[in-house]
């Protein structure tokens, strides 16, 4: 087993993967679009790395559970920032504070156990893709040298007032118009976001080293067995939820 | 505690939950995570004769009360199965129903000719109703089933159960043909085909259009499907599969006629399901002051609890 797999099987490991364990919504701040939510509860997971997500669900609800990454990880507790749009998403921006979810995970593999390391990195995000790149920010500071996190409309910022946010309805440009003036050559990039934004940066930068994105796909089961966030990569078929979220851009042919 | 195993084709089952075929995998990520002796029998993803990569992305979205998926019958084909896979499923501490599924039922009796031989291998599902591959689903036609059923009963010693679809074709009669071409059971029903639109796009969810559907919103039709084919086969032996997440869903299905109950998506939204829901019908067969599970057995077809089923 390599070193990586070694801190992916350690990590996803620390929390609880196959049951579901209770976290309540303690704080929350809201703005038109988006919401931070930190949840606590005494199994809720105390380590994950960067780039991991978990599974939460509320009720007897009848739909499959919803994937969220982690924003920040701390004793009993976790942050998320979500869109508020969607069944559970919703429930999450808007339920009364105390209000108990479920949750298991985490999942897939931190994002440090899946770049190189002796390389610095400028983080892209769009819209609620910032959760794990501040995640990253936070865990590996030596490696993290410039945020371009990229939203629509300027509701972000109440969210994030200590983070430089590029706002496209102020200043006409999206992360990635903004990355192309902050990127040089030498620096590598990690990538979580919408398709669209993924797109244009595997168009963009796909001869560069060190480029990887974080994929999105709705998830199933979580634990690898169900296959519904598959992808086809150059070494084969690889789960979203296992083997991911993220990817080499060159692993990824098709993003174009 | 009441008595939830039972006994069918002379092998016993800890319970009547059997994991439906695709939501567990091959079952190497659940072993050492969740209590598999629990569980009545784990049924693997379907195998091909071939590798198959499975249909592209976007492959599952969400319904109301479910989910669409058009995963593909992505699996390792018959090699990887049975060099790397197999061998490691062979001391399960539950029973293992091995799915399957060719292109032709030549092809199909290749296939299990190729298995038969392991003694891992006791109990073999014929997928014959996958919604997501092109060329029409095989359990909609009577010759097809037949062919197929005959083709694998001839390879095969072990119990052979026939995976029936409830959208398509005569269901009656898809089961008799499977049943007079000698298989020991049916599985019914597999996710039914549907669609969902991105409309604010304009465009199919999923990549391959057409999804199978399954979880809560599908109970209803698997009820009806299995109370059914029960009534018209009263000796078969089916696992009645669709919507099943809770225990009163659990419960509907053995009552329905069920000899086994699969659970599919239910396992996606809780790995623990399997185990909870067994241990959850003990209780309420205590609660209720029942010996057995046999005493639920199809006992929506007879004037329901405390009257015996005449059969």
């Amino acid at each position: 087993m390599g070193r990586r797999e070694k801190a992916n099987r350690s990590a996803t490991r620390s929390g609880s993967p196959f049951s579901w364990v209770e976290g309540r919504v303690v704080r929350r701040e809201r703005s038109a679009r988006y919401a931070r939510v930190a949840l606590e509860g005494e199994q809720l997971p105390t380590s994950v790395g960067a780039g991991q997500f978990i599974l939460l669900r509320y009720g007897e609800d009848p739909c499959l559970p919803r994937a969220f990454s982690v924003m920040s990880v701390g004793e009993g507790g976790l942050e998320l920032f979500v869109k508020s749009e969607g069944r559970v998403r919703e429930k999450l921006s808007a339920c009364p504070i105390g209000t108990p979810f479920e949750v298991r995970g985490p999942y897939g593999a931190p994002y440090a156990t899946k770049i190189s390391m002796d390389r610095s990195y400028v983080l892209v995000a769009g819209g609620s893709g910032v959760a794990p790149m501040l995640c990253f920010a936070q865990q590996h500071p030596n490696l993290a040298v410039i945020g371009v996190y990229g939203f629509r409309t300027a509701d972000a910022c109440d969210l994030h007032p200590n983070v430089p946010l590029v706002i496209e309805e102020v200043t006409g440009l999206s992360a990635t118009d903004r990355l192309r003036s902050v990127w040089e050559p030498g620096l590598g990039i990690l990538a979580c976001g919408p398709d669209a934004m993924l797109r244009i940066l595997a168009e963009t930068y796909r001869d560069q080293p060190d480029v990887y994105v974080s994929l999105e796909a709705r998830v199933g089961c979580g634990i690898g067995t169900c296959l519904g966030c598959r992808v086809a990569t150059v070494d084969g078929p690889k789960r979203i939820c296992a083997e991911g979220p993220l990817f080499a851009i060159e692993e990824l042919p098709w993003l174009t | 505690m009441a008595d939830v195993t039972i006994t069918r084709w002379g092998e016993r089952f800890s319970s009547p939950v059997v994991l439906a075929s695709g939501p567990a995998g091959f079952g190497l990520e659940l072993v050492g995570n969740i209590d598999l002796s629990r569980i009545g029998a784990l049924t693997t993803k379907t195998v091909t004769p071939k590798a198959r990569a499975g249909n592209p992305q976007p492959r599952l979205v969400d319904c109301p009360a479910g989910a669409l998926n058009s995963i593909g019958l992505d699996n390792p084909g018959l090699v990887a199965f049975r060099e790397q896979i197999l061998p490691r499923l062979a001391e399960l501490p539950t029973q293992l129903f091995v799915s399957l599924t060719a292109s032709t039922a030549e092809a199909v009796g290749h296939l299990v000719a190729q298995l038969s031989e392991l003694p891992a291998l006791r109990t073999i599902e014929l997928n014959l109703s996958c919604p997501n591959v092109s060329g029409g689903v095989i359990g909609a036609d009577e010759d097809l089933v037949r062919a197929y059923a005959r083709a694998a009963r001839a390879a095969f010693e072990g119990v052979l159960l026939a995976k029936l679809p409830g959208d398509a074709g005569n269901l009656l009669v898809s089961v008799g043909a499977a049943l007079d071409a000698g298989a020991d059971g049916v599985t019914l029903i597999n996710s039914l085909r549907g669609m969902r639109i991105d409309w604010q796009a304009g465009r199919p969810f999923l990549k391959s259009v057409f999804g199978g559907l399954s979880g809560p919103a599908i109970l209803p039709i698997a009820l009806a499907r299995v109370y059914e084919v029960r009534r018209a086969f009263p000796q078969a032996v089916i696992v009645g599969t669709g919507g099943v997440v809770n225990l009163g869903s659990l419960v509907e299905m053995l009552m329905a006629g069920a000899d086994l109950v699969g659970i599919g998506f239910g396992l996606m939204a809780d790995p623990q399901v399997g185990c909870r829901l067994s241990v959850e019908l003990a209780r309420w067969l205590d609660e209720r002051g029942m010996q057995s599970v046999n005493e639920i057995f199809g006992v929506a077809q007879g004037g329901g609890l405390g009257v015996h089923r005449s059969s």
